[in-house]
């Protein structure tokens, strides 16, 4: 096992797996206003903090990008020129030297952007940390907190579809978009989903910025490995697989929104109201 | 002779006192409170509110666990109303509170969690014990599975219900993660 390997697949994984993660899916729903009072989880400058994390991830992305498209030339030039299998060759070890090169400044410019992320991604973090414990940790019981979640729509309204959190696979940055998007018309929604929604966003921006901190501490490694590896001139799969990694989930498709099944087939029957529910 | 009298002198009150102890136990069995006889769901709940007025009242668990299984075997939306009508005719009869013929109620039939009751707010009470609330939950959620879905064909409302118990879930993690980083 080469230990230089090793450290450029755990730098490369941990980003993977930062921005994998944070992947979240939302299905943005419209729900009836409901009555009774107003949870306050979004405010202007919750709002304001998501807007800069979709725009400093932009700038992230279009910075990796330029350097990414170029990877994929040279890895294809190496390919073609069956370098593999031929490292001692030396216009083999030229183009591998110039493919590391190229790989040192991604992790440059990753390692540049990262602490932008981080600050912003801290910011929304903190914002709907104090929201979360004062509208939902303090003044609700577990109780209210049901109500609310269930709305206290009209008998019979549709429910708000679920809002679970997992890999979506989209882009950063419009994540990030499309989280500001829904909660910058939070006026018209209903509190059940903004709960579930500030939840959501919360629990995302933690893991992000537990991983976007380990991530910067992996790179930091990682960059001086490959830089001790350029007298060697060596590709790596790994290294391969890196690249192709983050660039298919930062610039991969986006809206794959988790498919959630749909309850069984029933019939449609008159609900019965007991006197004894509450 | 004499033993002979003896004899006959003991066994008259043994035979008195042996009476009387058969007498004594013949008023004190126990009803045999044995489970509902039939298929259909409203004779059974006949049967069983036979047996709950004549003594069988510490079987009230039992009983309306045999009413499910009943009702499984012929499940319809109606059901809801039977049992509802059950409850409350044992909230009438004394063997349940008002609270406690809710609670089986809405543990079964109802899409809210009886496992969320709590008068307190959630970072000081739900969070340092939500393994436990998790677990009530789950647990209710089995029993909701068989009231509404297998007894009463409410798929909205079990579907709700599974809805809501991941919805919980989710935002009782943030908001605890967000009042232990107080």
């Amino acid at each position: 096992m080469n230990p230089k390997l090793d450290q450029m697949r755990a730098v490369a994984l941990t980003a993977i797996t930062a921005l994998l993660t944070a992947g979240t899916a939302l299905g943005a729903t419209v729900a009836a206003k409901p009555s009774g009072p107003t949870i306050r989880l979004f405010p202007t400058t919750v709002i304001e903090d998501l807007r800069l994390t979709s725009t400093v991830a932009q700038e992230m992305e279009t910075g990796l990008q330029e350097v990414i498209g170029r990877l994929d030339q040279q890895q294809q030039l190496y390919t073609e020129s069956k370098c593999e299998g031929a490292e001692d060759d030396p216009g083999c070890q030229r183009m591998a030297k110039a493919l590391g090169a190229t790989y040192l400044e991604m992790l440059g410019i990753m390692e540049e952007r990262l602490p932008d992320m981080e600050h912003t991604v801290n910011n929304t973090r903190l914002s709907l940390e104090k929201r979360l414990r004062s509208e939902l940790g303090n003044k609700m019981t577990p109780w209210m907190l049901q109500e609310t979640l269930l709305g206290n729509g009209p008998e019979g309204a549709p429910t708000p579809a679920p809002k679970l959190r997992g890999r979506s696979g989209m882009r950063l940055s419009e994540r990030f978009k499309q989280y500001y998007q829904l909660v910058s018309t939070s006026g018209s929604r209903s509190d059940q989903s903004l709960a579930v929604l500030a939840a959501d966003v919360y629990l995302d921006m933690e893991e992000t910025s537990l991983l976007i901190a380990r991530t910067r501490e992996e790179i930091a490694r990682a960059t001086l490995m490959e830089q001790l590896n350029q007298s060697f001139g060596i590709v790596t799969p790994e290294m391969m697989e890196v690249v192709g990694g983050v660039k298919s989930i930062l610039f991969g498709e986006t809206g794959s929104d988790i498919q959630i099944a749909g309850p069984p087939p029933g019939q449609i029957q008159q609900a019965y109201r007991s006197p004894l529910e509450n | 002779m004499n033993i002979r009298q003896t004899i006959v002198q003991l066994a008259g009150p043994a035979t008195v006192i042996a009476i009387g102890v058969i007498l004594a136990s013949c008023a004190t069995t126990p009803p045999p409170c044995n489970g509902p006889t039939t298929t259909n769901l409203n004779a059974a709940i006949d049967q069983v509110q036979t047996s709950l007025a004549n003594g069988c009242e510490a079987e009230f668990d039992r009983y309306f666990d045999d009413l499910l299984t009943i009702a499984e075997g012929d499940p319809k939306p109606e059901n809801k109303r039977a049992f509802s009508e059950f409850l409350v005719w044992s909230n009438d009869q004394g063997l349940l509170s008002r609270r406690q013929a809710e609670r089986y109620y809405n543990r079964y039939f109802n899409v809210k969690f009886m496992a969320l009751e709590g008068d307190f707010n959630n970072c000081s009470h739900t969070c340092p014990r939500r393994d436990k609330v998790y677990r009530d939950m789950e647990r209710e959620l089995n029993a909701k599975e068989r009231g509404l879905l297998k007894v009463s064909l409410d798929n909205d409302g079990y579907y709700r219900a599974n809805e809501l118990y991941q919805e919980v879930e989710l935002v009782l993690e943030a908001t605890c993660t967000a009042c232990a980083a107080k």
